[in-house]
């Protein structure tokens, strides 16, 4: 295997200058928002559904990473599980209170909530009573106490680590990413069912909740290498940081690229070649207008150009290059949900006009999301600083008789000098 | 108990404590040379007592597979059990049986080292070797299907005398491009790594025979440092060129059902789903295989506990998103309000093959959450029998999909009950003896471990290591 460059090296970054970014986006993002409010409630209903999905997909992506660390006992996602913990933590009390105003305007984004006559409809009477009012509203509660409930709980062992370093934290952790990556399927499944696929609630796939992870990973895995960047560039991690990170979140975000496109084109080909009606009016609405394309934007820039771009081992280490790489993940993801939420309310096209109020919602929530993860941050050490794995995680060979492992080895030339062997027993 | 520390930039490092100290790749510091013994000797030693029995009884079983492929042309596919309403029966279950058993092994020698995991090293060898076999397997099964066996040679895209073309619209054509593509490319895959190896052979060889052939198949491999970056850059080509194929493969499996409107068959999740469960049970036949392979020869220190363990959690993994696919397909049929659909899966839970449903879910879903306790792990016979319940469970499931769905037709006057025939149930016997047929002369013949990776993941070839070679008393 060739030996990949090391990452671009560049001065210390100096963030002071974009402090008050969030606060703008606050401000900006919350008066549009509020004008959206005024003149068309409907339409702020559904763009402020859209900032939601895009951001519970970042702070689920988190969660899964969280989750996956601990699953596969992994080594050299040491440095960047703890801001992935801190994204995983917005759920609450944030994500639940932009909950809030879906909840309230439910009745505007899900037709099947004006239907009162649920036996002339059968394809909802089916659905009873998940498809009813308290169905929702609990199944929605339910999962967001059980995210906040294995954010928090994992977030808390790992602190608890900071202090104590104790081999029962990673053993807790673990216990909670066993039983989470359970409930983690499970209640994204039914989120995305309810607050997205609900939306036609006539149609279905089994695929559905499968493709909404695929997409959200992917752009989380943008997100992460860029605060992972920006981390090692302000020095705030550099002290921790190996080309690997680098090397392994780009992999993912190839990986992730791939399945995708694998996941939605299943989906498509599957319902495209079978023809029936159920189903593909789903796909039919999405082919009128310019929702065509708004389809090839996805079908070329969401696998395509990504898959181009991340091809090459070097490239995956190199800033400039994954930089628009990492923004181009939050555009695509963009147009991926308003493909899924926008065709209800606009089936003549993608509302163009209206994405000012998209792009509002989506900063105030952003706005708020940023503030409180940089107050997270800033309360706790910004990686596990007594986390087993973290000598791995730095690329050297652990401090005693024992080899590395899980692909540290083949990069021995960048390697330290081994640690002294355990003797203080 | 004070643990090793030492400050690097700044930042205070201590060793793991002694439960979370990763076990090594190869036990007991077993060096470089050790390991050529080791594995090459499997093949340099006298046949074992045991080869030659388990050899004849394949080679007996693959004997009654042929006889019944014979029977089968002569006599025509009314040998079998198939009829209205069930056109597909053991042969497609069969099929994808064993391409799904195939899996591991790519993903072994192609996804797991784009990802680099070191630990693939001991078992990807044997578990490429039963791929390429497992895909033999397979391959038998639909082309006696096609009835006038003759004419397979249809599928291919030839210009013939009859100016017929495929029908590329069919997922059974998709099949045979996707089958033979992967079989190829695994071939390749295979033997490219084995070319190192079949070189130590080769240099080791006492009889003029075995330095000519193992000369002639290792291709004047001298171990230069030319060949290696030639090897290497080919091997990192092929595992690309092989990881989309291990999905692309199953994937195409899954779309000969998904693609038509059959309750049942018609669902969007097949192509992921399938994937999983392929990759779900060849693990299950490699556990299988390798378990008890490290003790008859001798390969404790190279196959240890921490590779079967791994292989465990991968099992649990992949069995666990086979169990949300399951989950999904009942929940959608629920929720879809599709009354055939609903139909579908009662029939599956509750209908005449109601046994075969529940095999199924207790084998691929229920069983393997055993996987989540170290000690059940770590404890060889438990971890043996659950691999072999994973492939029952496998088994079955193929069935659920082929058999349940076919045996209720929309209307009851087209309602049947599949039952194999002894012809049915013979010809996959046998395939049991070509598979073991070809592993045994495998594991006689060639080294089962990659000896020249596993070389590459011990301590003793990385000179920064405190055993590394580069130090004067190091261990060799």
């Amino acid at each position: 295997m060739s030996a990949p460059k090391q990452p671009s090296q560049t001065p210390t970054l100096d963030l002071s200058r974009w402090r008050n970014v969030p606060n703008l986006m606050m401000g900006i993002g919350g008066a549009g928002a509020l004008l959206g409010l005024i003149v068309n409630p409907t339409q702020f209903a559904h763009s402020w559904l859209l900032g939601f999905m895009f951001c519970l997909s970042l702070v689920m992506g988190a969660l899964f990473l969280v989750i996956v660390h601990h699953l596969f006992d992994a080594g050299w996602s040491v440095p960047i599980r703890r801001f992935c913990e801190h994204i995983a933590n917005l759920v609450f009390p944030w994500m639940v209170a932009f909950f809030v105003p879906i909840a309230l305007f439910a009745p505007k984004l899900y037709s099947w909530m004006d239907i009162k006559d649920r036996a002339g409809h059968p394809a909802l009477e089916a659905k009873y009573p998940l498809f009813t009012m308290g169905g929702f509203y609990l199944v929605s509660a339910l999962c967001f106490a059980v995210w906040w409930w294995l954010a928090k709980g994992l977030r808390d062992a790992s602190l608890e680590q900071d202090r104590t370093g104790a081999a029962e934290c990673t053993h807790r952790m673990r216990r909670y990413a066993g039983g989470g990556i359970v409930l983690f399927a499970f209640t994204l499944t039914l989120a995305v069912i309810l607050w997205m696929k609900g939306m036609m609630y006539e149609w279905f796939s089994t695929m559905y909740g499968v493709y909404y992870f695929a997409g959200s990973v992917w752009m989380t895995l943008g997100t992460v290498y860029l605060i992972t960047m920006v981390l090692k560039r302000n020095g705030t991690l550099a002290a921790v940081l190996h080309e690997h990170q680098f090397y392994f979140i780009g992999s993912l975000m190839f990986a992730f690229t791939v399945f995708y496109a694998y996941i939605h084109f299943s989906q498509y080909f599957i319902i495209w070649n079978a023809n029936v009606p159920e189903e593909t009016f789903w796909y039919v609405l999405r082919e009128q207008g310019t929702w065509w394309y708004v389809g090839m934007i996805i079908i070329f820039g969401h696998f395509f150009l990504p898959f181009l771009a991340l091809l090459r081992i070097d490239l995956k280490l190199t800033f400039w290059w994954m930089t628009p790489i990492c923004v181009w993940t939050w555009l695509m993801h963009y147009f991926d949900l308003s493909f899924n939420i926008m065709p209800t309310l606009h089936p003549d096209g993608f509302p163009l006009f209206w994405i000012w109020l998209d792009l509002a919602c989506l900063a105030l929530m952003v706005g708020l999301l940023t503030r409180a993860f940089l107050a997270n941050f800033a309360r706790h050490a910004p990686f596990p600083v007594k986390d087993p794995r973290l000598c791995e995680a730095m690329g050297l060979i652990a401090p005693c008789a024992s080899p590395i492992s899980g692909g540290e080895m083949d990069e021995t030339d960048e390697l330290a000098d081994a640690l002294p062997q355990t003797g203080a027993k | 108990m004070a643990r090793a520390s030492k400050t690097v930039n700044g930042v205070q490092l201590t060793a793991p404590p002694q439960e979370l100290v990763r076990e090594p790749l190869v036990a007991n510091q077993r060096g470089l040379g050790w390991l050529s013994d080791a594995v090459a000797g499997i093949s340099e030693r006298p046949t074992p007592k045991w080869w030659w029995p388990a050899f004849l009884t394949s080679l007996g079983l693959m004997t009654v597979c042929f006889a019944m492929i014979a029977y089968l042309m002569s006599t025509g596919v009314g040998v079998w059990g198939l009829g209205h309403p069930v056109m597909w029966g053991w042969a497609i279950v069969n099929f994808v049986w064993w391409i799904g058993i195939g899996h591991a092994g790519t993903l072994i020698s192609a996804i797991l080292f784009l990802l680099r995991q070191r630990w693939r090293t001991a078992v990807n060898r044997a578990a490429e070797a039963m791929t390429i076999f497992a895909v033999m397997c397979a391959g038998i099964f639909p082309v006696i299907h096609v009835g006038r066996i003759w004419f397979a040679w249809w599928l291919f895209p030839i210009p013939n005398a009859n100016s017929i073309w495929p029908q590329f619209r069919s997922p059974l054509m998709w099949d045979v491009f996707a089958v033979s593509t992967y079989f190829t490319v695994s071939l390749l895959f295979w033997y490219m790594g084995l070319i190192p190896d079949l070189a130590v052979m080769r240099d080791r060889a006492k009889t003029k025979l075995k330095k000519f052939a193992y000369g002639l198949f290792s291709l004047g491999w001298l171990g230069a440092n030319r060949h290696w970056s030639n090897y290497e850059k080919a091997y990192l080509l092929l595992a690309g060129l092989s990881t989309p194929l291990v999905l692309s493969v199953h994937s195409i499996v899954s779309l000969d059902f998904s693609v038509s409107q059959l309750p049942g068959w018609h669902t969007t999740i097949f192509p992921p789903y399938f994937v999983a469960g392929a990759v779900f049970s060849g693990f299950g036949m490699v556990l299988t295989l390798l378990i008890p392979l490290r003790k008859m020869c001798g390969l404790e220190d190279v196959i240890t506990m921490r590779h079967i363990e791994l292989m465990c959690k991968v099992t649990l993994a992949t069995g666990t998103i086979v169990g949300y696919a399951y989950g999904m397909e009942v929940f959608i049929a629920w929720y879809s309000g599709n009354p055939y659909e609903q139909f579908a899966f009662w029939n599956r839970a509750f209908g005449p093959y109601w046994w075969s449903y529940w095999i199924m879910l207790s084998c691929n879903v229920f069983i393997p959450q055993l996987f989540w306790f170290k000690k059940v792990r770590r404890n060889l016979a438990v971890v043996w029998v659950m691999s072999i319940l994973v492939n029952v469970g496998m088994w079955f499931e193929r069935f659920v999909i082929v058999v349940t769905s076919l045996n209720r037709d929309f209307l009851p006057a087209n309602w049947g009950y599949y039952v194999p025939t002894w012809v049915d149930i013979l010809t996959y016997v046998g395939t049991f003896g070509l598979f073991f047929t070809f592993f045994l002369l495998f594991l006689r013949f060639l080294p089962i471990v990659a000896i020249a990776e596993v070389k590459g993941v011990i301590p003793q070839a990385d000179p920064h290591h405190p055993l590394g070679g580069a130090k004067p008393g190091a261990h060799h």
